[in-house]
């Protein structure tokens, strides 16, 4: 007999959770994965603390929800399409996700949100609203151009959270920053393409911002923490190599704000 | 309409993820096709002659064209990481090998430690993604010259492939393309229900 009972260590008090598991599967998130001999299956927020194998007994530790939070929050911005682009007449969707390195907090609350949607210096509000659970900014499908959709939340801190869309083709002209008080611009907005480097510029208040550190990561990383950490220059530039599929976020915090900008690849 | 994959997404999205050997395989197939001026193969004009069968031949396959479904991957198991690709139309050829190293880079050498672990940790994985995207960077910026060996060769092409009857076993009852069936007491068979039969 090798399965195990598995027990929940709440505050010093424990309370059985599954009778002869025979399968445990940590995941990445914090959670664990388990299943019976029975075929019952459950994941719960844990790590393990102890096994007792002489006596068949598993006994997990619940995660401090806090824990989970330990670094500041940020909001962020994808497109809900795995090709980098919409084309023209398509319904174009994004998704609103808050946490930190991509890694979204599913039962994070929001406060005072607003939307824009930024079409070649024009300024419209957009909608957001809930889908399932999760924030969604739906442009319909008369959206065309370049547009640049920020999304802006009064917390304890700024929160602000940017992404350039292409709708249709052929928009590979110049950007011009939106005017936030922290903001990420790319240089030369094009395809990003894997395997090749991407140059973005920090400004504050409109103004190039120097010796700032920009986080960056990407949707698949195994790492807990941002894998890139770049520091910009005097003119506030910041270069990466881009060495993942999928899309990128950058991030960085300045005073009692945090700006991130979503580079959506276009492949 | 949606363009097509750049070359090394192309590569990737066929090889299945990002690895050294098929980096290295993006280069020599995007060298190739600059320095014989092709595009991608459509129908056997390119022919490859690869002497391993490791990633990189993955990355020869998606981006030249030159497939073992089509019959103009020729591979030779030598074991080395040598291409050379031709081009039926230019009647060119350049072989390329990759060059020995004595000492591989500390990131390389960490890189295949983790890789050759059964089971990583979740640190490890961070650490294994971080190695890659260092190697993949110094992989893709690196002069062509200071990871490969080139030459334009003479050679000799070989016919394009054949399309051949299909004749039914006389064992198993399927289908043989008849230059690859043998004569035996039962009629014409394949080469499995041969073997069977030899034991």
């Amino acid at each position: 007999m090798c399965e195990s009972n598995v027990y929940i260590d709440r505050a010093g008090h424990e309370e059985l959770l599954m009778e002869s598991v025979d399968r445990i599967i940590p995941a990445e998130d914090g959670s664990i994965f388990m299943e019976s001999i029975f075929g019952e299956r459950k994941v719960v927020k844990a790590r393990i603390k102890e096994m007792e194998l002489v006596h068949h007994r598993i006994i997990l530790e619940e995660i401090d929800k806090q824990e989970a939070k330990e670094h500041d929050q940020e909001i962020w911005l994808e497109p809900d399409t795995d090709h980098g682009h919409f084309h023209a007449g398509e319904e174009v969707v994004l998704k609103l996700s808050k946490g930190y390195n991509m890694k979204p907090d599913h039962d994070a609350a929001y406060s005072a949100i607003e939307a824009f949607a930024v079409n070649e210096g024009n300024v419209n509000p957009v909608h957001i609203h809930d889908h399932h659970g999760s924030k969604e900014i739906n442009l319909g499908q008369e959206a065309d151009g370049l547009l640049q959709i920020y999304v802006h939340e009064h917390e304890i801190r700024e929160l602000y959270a940017k992404v350039v869309m292409e709708i249709g083709h052929h928009h590979h002209h110049g950007l011009k920053p939106l005017g936030l008080p922290l903001e990420i611009v790319p240089i030369d907005y094009s395809h990003a393409r894997m395997g090749e480097s991407y140059e973005i510029q920090v400004l504050q208040n409109g103004q190039p911002l120097a010796g700032a550190e920009v986080k960056v990561t990407y949707a698949s990383t195994r790492s807990k923490d941002y894998p890139n950490r770049l520091t910009t220059s005097e003119d506030g530039r910041a270069k990466i190599f881009l060495s993942a599929r999928g899309n990128y976020l950058f991030s960085v915090t300045a005073q009692n704000i945090i700006s991130t900008f979503t580079l959506v690849k276009s492949f | 309409m949606c363009k097509d994959l750049p070359p090394l997404e192309r590569a990737v999205q066929f090889h299945g993820h990002v690895c050294p050997g098929l980096l290295m395989g993006v280069r020599v197939a995007e060298f190739a096709q600059k320095h014989l001026g092709v595009n991608q193969d459509i129908d056997e004009e390119l022919v490859a002659v690869v002497e391993t069968n490791s990633c990189g031949v993955d990355a020869i396959q998606s981006i030249l064209g030159c497939t073992f479904g089509k019959g103009n991957l020729i591979y030779k198991d030598y074991g080395k990481n040598v291409y050379t690709i031709a081009s039926r139309e230019k009647n060119r050829a350049v072989r390329i090998a990759q060059k020995y190293r004595d000492i591989n880079s500390p990131e390389s050498i960490r890189y295949r430690e983790l890789n050759s672990l059964s089971q990583l940790t979740d640190d490890q994985e961070a650490e294994r993604e971080d190695l890659l995207a260092l190697i993949f960077e110094n992989t893709m910026s690196a002069p062509f010259e200071e990871l490969f060996d080139w030459q334009d060769i003479d050679f000799v092409f070989p016919e394009k492939a054949q399309i051949r009857a299909t004749i039914r076993c006389a064992v198993c009852g399927e289908g043989v393309m008849d230059s690859k069936a043998t004569e035996s007491v039962e009629g014409l068979i394949c080469k499995a229900c041969l073997l069977a039969k030899e034991g």
